[in-house]
C-alpha cells in the first residue's frame, strides 16, 4: 500500500460524532492519533481498518475504497488495545493462523513463528494459553500474529496503555527495531502524548471527534496550537 | 471514614442472603420431592422392572431417535443462527417471531401440525416415496425436530451474540474466509454453550412425549419411547415400572449433566 487517505470521513455512534475530517499516511510512515479518552480514536481506528462504515467520505487504500477490498486484502495487522487473541488457541497456533489460513507450507511456517517468537522474546510462553499471560506478553503475541503476514498496514489501539512503565518503554523501543527490520505503514493511538513524540513521524491530534492539527512527531511539543491542545498538552 | 453516614447493622447486610438461601432451600425441596418421590417409587424393583425386552426396545427406540434428532437439531440451528447474528439474510425479524412463537404453542399441538402436514398429499407423496413418518419411528424423530430446533436456535443465537466479533474481523484480516472464521473461531469460542445446548436438546428428545403421542402414537414395542413406556404402564396400573423407567430417565440425565459439567471445566481451565 503506497498511502492511506481519509478524504471527509464522519461517522455518528449515538451522540458522538467523528469528522469530518480529512488525512493521509505515506507508505511506511508511523503516524499517531492522538487524543483524550473519549475523542473518537478507536472509532477512527476502526473504520480505517473498515471495520464499520462511514456516513460521509471515504477511507482509501491506494485510491480504493476500503469496503471494496475483501478484508483479508487489505494487507492489515491489528493489534487491540484488549489483545484480541484467539482464547482457545496456544501462543504458537495464535501466531500461525494467518499462515495456515494462507496455505503456507508446515516448514516454513514454523521457521516464521520460531523467528516471531524469538523477536519479541516469548518463545518460552508458545505452549501457553493466552488467558495465562501478562498483559507485556498478550501485547508480545497479539504484535506478533499481526506481524506473521508482513502485513503493509499495522493498525495498533493504544498498544501499551495498559502495561507498566518498564514494559512499556522496552515494547516501545521493540516496536520502533521492529519497524527498522520490517518496514511498514503504522497507525496507532494513543493518549500518550510522550509516546506519540516518541514513536511517530507524524501526529494527528483528535478532541471531541475533530482532527485539529497534524504536525511531525519530533515537533509535537515545540509547536504552538490553539487553546483546546495546549490545554491538552498541559501547558 | 464513613461517607454514608449511619452505619448498616450486621443484620441487614446479611438479610438478603439469608433471605434468597431460605427461598432457594424450598425451591431445592420443592423440585427435589419429585425426583425423591420417582427414586422412591422405582428404586424396588427397580432391575426386575427395567430387564423387561419391552423396556429395552424403548430405551433403544429413544436413545437412537433422541440422538439422531438432537445431531441434527445441532446441524440445522448452527447455520440458522449464524445467519440471524451474523448476515443481512431477508425477513430476519419475521424469523426470529416465528420461531418465538413456535416455543409457546402445547407440543400436543406441534404434534397435532406435524400430523396434518404430513397426511396432506404432500405427506402421502412423500410415503409413497419411502419417507413414511406418520405412525413410524420417523415420526418420532420429526416431532423431536419441530419441539426443539426453535430451542436450539435460540441457544445458539445467544452464544453467537455474545461471542466477540471482533475476533472473528481479526481472523478475516489474517486471510479466513467466512467459513474457516466460523469453523475455527466462532464455534471453538462458543464450544461450552453448544455442548450444553446438546446436552439439554438430547435430554429434552429423551423427555419428549406431547408431538410424538399425536404424530406417531404410542404402540407396544413399535413407537414405544421410554416416555410412552411410561405413559402406557401407567395406563394399565403398573406404577412400579413406570416409575423405574423414570429412574432410568434419571440416570441417564445425570450422566449428560456431569458430561457437560466437564466441557465447561475444561474451557475455565483454558481461560483461566
Amino acid at each position: 500500500m503506497e498511502t492511506l487517505e481519509i478524504q471527509n470521513f464522519s461517522v455518528r455512534r449515538g451522540n458522538f460524532t467523528l469528522g469530518p475530517l480529512s488525512f493521509s499516511v505515506r507508505k511506511n510512515e508511523i503516524f499517531a492519533i492522538l487524543g483524550y479518552t473519549g475523542s473518537g480514536k478507536t472509532i477512527l481506528l476502526e473504520s480505517i481498518c473498515g471495520l464499520f462504515p462511514g456516513d460521509t467520505g471515504a477511507v482509501l487504500y491506494d485510491g480504493v475504497e476500503v469496503s471494496q477490498i475483501p478484508v483479508g486484502q487489505r494487507g492489515l495487522g491489528i493489534v487491540s488495545q484488549d489483545h484480541c487473541l484467539f482464547p482457545h488457541m496456544r501462543v504458537e497456533d495464535n501466531i500461525s493462523y494467518g499462515l495456515r489460513c494462507h496455505h503456507v507450507p508446515k516448514q516454513q511456517r514454523e521457521r516464521r513463528v520460531d523467528a516471531l517468537l524469538e523477536l519479541l522474546n516469548i518463545t518460552h510462553i508458545r505452549r501457553q494459553y493466552p488467558a495465562t499471560l501478562s498483559g507485556g506478553e498478550r501485547q508480545r503475541t497479539a504484535l506478533a500474529r499481526a506481524l506473521a503476514l508482513e502485513p503493509e498496514l499495522l493498525v495498533l489501539d493504544e498498544p501499551f496503555s495498559a502495561l507498566d512503565p518498564a514494559t512499556r518503554s522496552r515494547l516501545q523501543q521493540e516496536l520502533l527495531s521492529i519497524h527498522r527490520k520490517f518496514p511498514c505503514t503504522i497507525v496507532f493511538v494513543t493518549h500518550d502524548f510522550n509516546e506519540a513524540e516518541l514513536l511517530a513521524d507524524r501526529v494527528g491530534i483528535l478532541l471531541d471527534g475533530e482532527l485539529l492539527a497534524v504536525t511531525k512527531g519530533s515537533e509535537l511539543m515545540k509547536e504552538h496550537y490553539c487553546k483546546k491542545i495546549e490545554t491538552f498538552l498541559g501547558r | 471514614m464513613n461517607l454514608s453516614g449511619k452505619p448498616k447493622a450486621p443484620w441487614k447486610q446479611g438479610a438478603f442472603s439469608l433471605i434468597s438461601i431460605g427461598v432457594a432451600l424450598l425451591v431445592i425441596c420443592f423440585v427435589g420431592s419429585a425426583v425423591a418421590a420417582i427414586m422412591v417409587a422405582g428404586l424396588p424393583d427397580l432391575w426386575e422392572n427395567l430387564n423387561t425386552k419391552e423396556v429395552h426396545f424403548s430405551l433403544m427406540l429413544s436413545l437412537v431417535t433422541a440422538g439422531i434428532s438432537s445431531a441434527l437439531v445441532l446441524l440445522l440451528a448452527l447455520p440458522t443462527a449464524y445467519a440471524l447474528t451474523r448476515t443481512r439474510m431477508p425477513f430476519k425479524r419475521l424469523s426470529e417471531i416465528l420461531l418465538e412463537l413456535t416455543m409457546s404453542l402445547p407440543y400436543i399441538l406441534l404434534g397435532l401440525a406435524l400430523l396434518i402436514v404430513f397426511s396432506s398429499p404432500f405427506g402421502k407423496w412423500l410415503k409413497s416415496h419411502g419417507f413414511r413418518v406418520v405412525f413410524s419411528p420417523m415420526g418420532i424423530i420429526m416431532a423431536h425436530l419441530l419441539v426443539n430446533l426453535p430451542y436450539a436456535i435460540r441457544l445458539v443465537r445467544d452464544a453467537f451474540e455474545g461471542a466477540d466479533s471482533r475476533l472473528e474481523f481479526i481472523a478475516q484480516t489474517l486471510g479466513a474466509g467466512p467459513f474457516q472464521t466460523f469453523a475455527t473461531v466462532l464455534l471453538p469460542g462458543c464450544r461450552v454453550e453448544l455442548v450444553s445446548t446438546l446436552i439439554l436438546v438430547w435430554s429434552r428428545a429423551m423427555g419428549e412425549f406431547g408431538a410424538t403421542l399425536m404424530l406417531v402414537g404410542i404402540t407396544r414395542m413399535k413407537t414405544e419411547t421410554l416416555p410412552g413406556s411410561i405413559y402406557l404402564n401407567i395406563t394399565t396400573g403398573n406404577n412400579e415400572a413406570a416409575m423405574s423407567t423414570a429412574v432410568l430417565i434419571l440416570g441417564i440425565s445425570a450422566l449428560a449433566q456431569v458430561l457437560s459439567h466437564f466441557a465447561g471445566r475444561r474451557k475455565k481451565d483454558e481461560l483461566r
